[in-house]
């Protein structure tokens, strides 16, 4: 599914609450939801009871989506981690939802060809993520999918934790060379 | 873009959702107040949509989407985003900052003389509280026992290790020492995170130390 396919179907549902959209977004994302929080530890059926419980926020949350801001799978990817997290019942978490970030917290000023931008970030990050090279990917994926430490990383790998840090500081680094091409490309 | 922005790898601690309470609302505050920051923690998300997107699907059990579909009928659907609506609160400080205010916080005058909010988060692990300070006004010298965040929502402040301006994030830990002096201008407003109470190595610290263990000031 591309990005513009999973945008238009998150539209459909705000717009005129259309049960085949929902449908298709979940027949898509919920499977892979599953597979994000299994990856966190998760046994098979809280995962699925976590991917149920986000996609049914989709549909409540479809209004203040904006495609402008966030690409459809960045923005499933937010309430996700907040379903997760919820799940795990971790009392000392945050709740300060970042998918608050994608729709309302961002000033209006910073709007101008926003819409180009949200896109561009999301393709850039889906090549760079295909592209890290495995140590880095495997770190920074335990770091986005399973809410760890540096520390609880490297004593789950069997790693010191200087080569945790500095593949995800390589990683990250790559990142920031990606935006700053963007911002380039810009000028 | 701010002169001291937050480490990427505590921007990606928040975009996870790794941070406790306490240091994701410093982080949060920054965000909110630092463009550069911003974009960075909107490219790690969408790395999470990339990474979502990527993954296997794992099957799920064909009623699934059945027993959603039925449930739908009966959650309530969220209105659009409403932007021009703020929240209300002091025009200093950033959104996510406002809901911690409600309840009609004011500024209390403690020891050493400057201002202070305390602010009462759901867990416990952190202490959270906005000081004040008067141009050229300090604060006593003093160390930390483990991570200190401060974040600047008004004026500004130096100290040994530079000076900070509104949006600028400062990483304060384990035995660092400093003792920070509110620049000319505005009055300084700093959001300031602790992990530990800190301990104060000036005359007065033997005398107060143990009250700021206990908590009492």
């Amino acid at each position: 599914m591309t990005a513009d396919e999973a945008a238009d179907l998150i539209e459909a549902i705000a717009i005129r609450q259309d049960r085949t959209a929902f449908a298709a977004l979940f027949r898509y994302y919920a499977p892979r939801v599953k597979s994000f929080v299994i990856r966190g530890g998760c046994d098979a059926e809280s995962a699925q009871e976590v991917a149920q419980e986000t996609l049914i926020m989709v549909w409540r949350k479809a209004a203040t989506f904006d495609r402008q801001r966030a690409a459809a799978a960045t923005w499933i990817y937010t309430i996700a981690r907040n379903k997760r997290i919820d799940q795990l019942r971790r009392s000392d978490k945050p709740a300060i939802d970042t998918e608050d970030w994608l729709t309302v917290f961002a000033p209006e000023d910073e709007d101008a060809d926003r819409s180009v931008l949200a896109g561009q970030t999301y393709a850039r990050m889906k090549d760079l993520m295909e592209g890290l090279p495995p140590d880095q990917i495997a770190v920074i994926r335990k770091a986005f999918f399973e809410d760890k430490t540096h520390t609880a990383i490297a004593t789950e790998m069997g790693l010191p934790l200087g080569t945790v840090k500095s593949r995800i500081r390589l990683a990250l680094g790559r990142l920031r060379q990606a935006l700053e091409k963007e911002d380039e490309e810009k000028r | 873009m701010s002169g001291h922005p937050a480490p990427d790898e505590l921007l990606l601690d928040y975009a996870v959702g790794a941070l406790p309470e306490g240091p994701a609302l410093a982080v949060a505050a920054h965000v909110a107040l630092d463009p550069a920051s911003r974009r960075m923690v909107d490219a790690l998300a969408a790395a999470g949509g990339a990474l979502l997107d990527g993954e296997a699907a794992t099957s799920l059990e064909e009623r699934t989407l059945d027993d959603v579909l039925g449930r739908l009928d009966k959650v309530p659907v969220e209105p659009g985003p409403q932007r021009n609506l703020r929240p209300v609160g002091p025009d200093w400080a950033p959104l996510p900052l406002r809901p911690y205010l409600s309840q009609g916080a004011s500024w209390k005058r403690v020891f050493g003389g400057f201002e202070e909010i305390r602010i009462g988060l759901q867990s416990d692990t952190h202490r959270v509280s906005l000081l004040r300070l008067q141009p050229g006004q300090g604060l006593p010298v003093h160390r930390h026992v483990a991570a200190e965040y401060t974040v600047v929502l008004q004026g500004g402040y130096s100290d040994g290790r530079g000076s900070y301006s509104v949006g600028d994030f400062a990483l304060g830990s384990g035995e660092t020492e400093h003792e920070p002096v509110a620049d000319p201008g505005e009055p300084c407003i700093a959001l300031i995170v602790l992990e530990e109470p800190i301990v104060l190595t000036g005359r007065w610290g033997r005398w107060i130390n143990p009250l700021l263990r206990r908590g009492w000031i």
